[in-house]
């Protein structure tokens, strides 16, 4: 079969051409393409698919995983099995602990991004759309954005204790940021041209800001708060675990103190989901809201 | 702002017939002086092609008219109703295309008459689609409609068939040339396109160093088969300077007639120019619009 296109595929090459190709050394000399190779589709149909495979690479990682703490590799304090793991997160959800530790979680970062993703949003519209706006917020928060969030626990602490409002305090802080960053940036590196046509158009002030700032930077307003989101769910884990009497965190603490390594990683994964849910959801808005950019 | 405004948004009784009147329009930028003097006027339901090289001021020019530049020097007078298409369609991508035609318009038979823009440029039942949609000759011609739903006494169209292909471009200058027919505002057209600015304009104008260099009228009827087209076509390439950067080249080799040259002093060229403004109505039209043009 291969031997067989072959000869076509020279056939044609030479074939129809009055001059046949010269031999090496006269004249620009020709190579042979390699031809005849199995049809791509056959052979795509014969492979396993491909979340099929990649789903085995999970299986067989977490059956690797399940043997080690079988043989005793892998020490119970240290890491449970996965198998333990996973009753232990149904138990749990069983007992409404970890429902209620959600639930405690969650609210603080809702508070967070209630409360953080406007104000960045107001501060970056002030400044990006007022000169006076520009020079009594950027300049400080350009300065701020440097100072660690994290690190601003402990006066949090001190100025607010240790309840709820300092943690969620905290979030509000570190959401802020990314927010204003992206949504003050795409404000000043707006497409001019489309400033002069609403100077063509006549457009009053309001106007251009309604029709052509707002819905401009929404795009980048959605990446500001997809980074925002992320930002939250980190800021929680860690304000959780320096000092909470509740929440997932707790849940953390605890079982370290008791060595019950598979609570903690039921509350992690718990993190992952939730923010892998957080994600989906501002996704699913950013594509139903920016609905007129292709590929969406 | 306040600087534009008092320059042309107030309101000037003229005398004529003129749609544009600019006496002795300045521009530099940073030092270097891109227009040195323009003179120009434009009469109601002129169509003015304005030629030159990149970089000859010819955009300058008609963002100036557009109001779009307050850092010019000169007398500069314009109707309030003006429109823009841009060489780029620039529809905003957020908005459907209905809302991109009316962008700006108010009361409440905006739609209806952006509706009906959008049907003279052959975009029925378009209305809802995103730009991102559309062809670019189809964004192009929802900018067209953008511009008409205005009913501009000025049309300025800053070289608006140069980014589409071939054919497209042909389609659009026949669309042009219609509705300009049909509402007659007085159109500029900036253009590197020479045969663009023949076949469509009464009158062509070729900007050199910040100066006018040559204005001159476009006879009726010129198509390309026309000896004439031919002739003013190099006239045009030579005065654009086309004969200098191809040396070699087979294009132009006679120099210019004197009979389309204006006055060696470009400001001295605008009573020509003028003159040409009331001879228009009389028999100065493109071919492909002469019948509906003239009544």
């Amino acid at each position: 079969m291969s031997l067989h296109q072959d000869t076509t595929f020279v056939a044609r090459l030479s074939g129809p051409d009055p001059t046949p190709p010269s031999p090496a050394g006269s004249g620009p000399g020709l190579v042979r393409l390699p031809t005849g190779a199995a049809d791509t589709g056959a052979a795509r149909r014969r492979r396993l698919p491909r979340g099929t495979a990649r789903l085995g690479g999970i299986l067989l990682f977490f059956g690797l995983w399940e043997i080690a703490a079988l043989v005793g590799w892998l020490k119970p304090q240290d890491l449970a099995a996965p198998s333990v793991i996973f009753t232990t997160g149904i138990d749990m959800l069983r007992s409404g602990a970890l429902e209620s530790a959600i639930w405690v979680s969650l609210q603080r970062v809702l508070w967070g991004l209630v409360i953080g993703v406007p104000v960045g949003l107001a501060l970056a519209l002030a400044a990006g759309l007022t000169r006076t706006g520009e020079n009594l917020i950027d300049g400080n928060v350009q300065m701020l954005r440097f100072v660690p969030v994290i690190g601003l626990e402990s006066l949090f602490i001190l100025w607010l204790g240790v309840g709820e409002t300092a943690k969620v305090s905290l979030i509000v802080l570190g959401v802020t940021f990314p927010v204003y960053i992206n949504v003050f940036t795409a404000i000043r590196s707006m497409d001019p041209g489309l400033h002069e046509l609403a100077d063509v158009v006549g457009l009053s002030r309001s106007e251009r800001i309604r029709r052509i700032v707002l819905p401009g930077v929404l795009p980048a307003f959605f990446m500001g708060l997809r980074i925002a989101v992320a930002v939250a769910w980190l800021i929680l884990v860690f304000v959780e675990q320096i000092n909470a009497s509740n929440g997932l965190g707790y849940l953390i603490i605890q079982a370290q103190t008791f060595f019950e390594s598979s609570v903690i990683v039921v509350a992690l994964v718990t993190y992952a989901l939730m923010g892998l849910v957080s994600e989906g959801l501002v996704r699913l808005a950013e594509r139903r809201v920016l609905r007129w950019q292709p590929g969406r | 702002m306040s600087g534009r405004s008092s320059a042309v948004t107030e309101p000037v009784a003229l005398a004529g017939d003129e749609a544009v009147v600019v006496r002795d329009l300045h521009r530099s930028f940073g030092g270097r002086e891109v227009l040195r003097g323009i003179d120009l006027t434009i009469g109601r339901g002129q169509f003015v092609a304005l030629l030159g090289r990149s970089g000859s001021g010819k955009s300058t020019i008609l963002r100036a008219l557009a109001g779009l530049d307050d850092g010019v020097q000169g007398e500069l007078l314009v109707p309030e109703r003006r429109a823009v298409v841009f060489q780029d369609p620039r529809l905003l991508p957020w908005a459907d295309v209905i809302a991109n035609v009316v962008l700006g318009q108010r009361g409440r038979d905006a739609r209806a008459r952006g509706l009906e823009a959008l049907g003279e440029v052959g975009l029925d039942g378009h209305e809802r689609d995103w730009p991102k949609t559309l062809s670019g000759g189809e964004a192009q011609r929802v900018a067209l409609a953008r511009a008409l739903v205005r009913k501009p006494d000025l049309l300025l169209l800053d070289e608006p068939f140069g980014a589409l292909d071939a054919l497209t471009r042909i389609r659009m200058h026949a669309l042009v040339a219609k509705l300009c027919a049909r509402h007659h505002p007085a159109v500029l057209l900036v253009t590197h396109d020479v045969d663009e600015a023949i076949l469509l304009a009464d009158r062509v104008l070729v900007l050199t160093d910040g100066r006018i260099s040559l204005d001159t009228p476009v006879a009726q009827d010129l198509d390309r088969g026309d000896p004439r087209f031919a002739e003013l076509r190099s006239v045009l390439l030579a005065e654009i300077g086309v004969v200098e950067s191809i040396d070699d080249g087979p294009v132009d080799d006679e120099p210019p007639s004197d009979a389309y040259r204006s006055a060696p002093a470009p400001v001295e060229a605008v009573p020509s120019a003028l003159g040409a403004v009331s001879f228009v109505s009389a028999s100065i039209v493109p071919s492909a619009t002469s019948k509906e043009h003239q009544r």
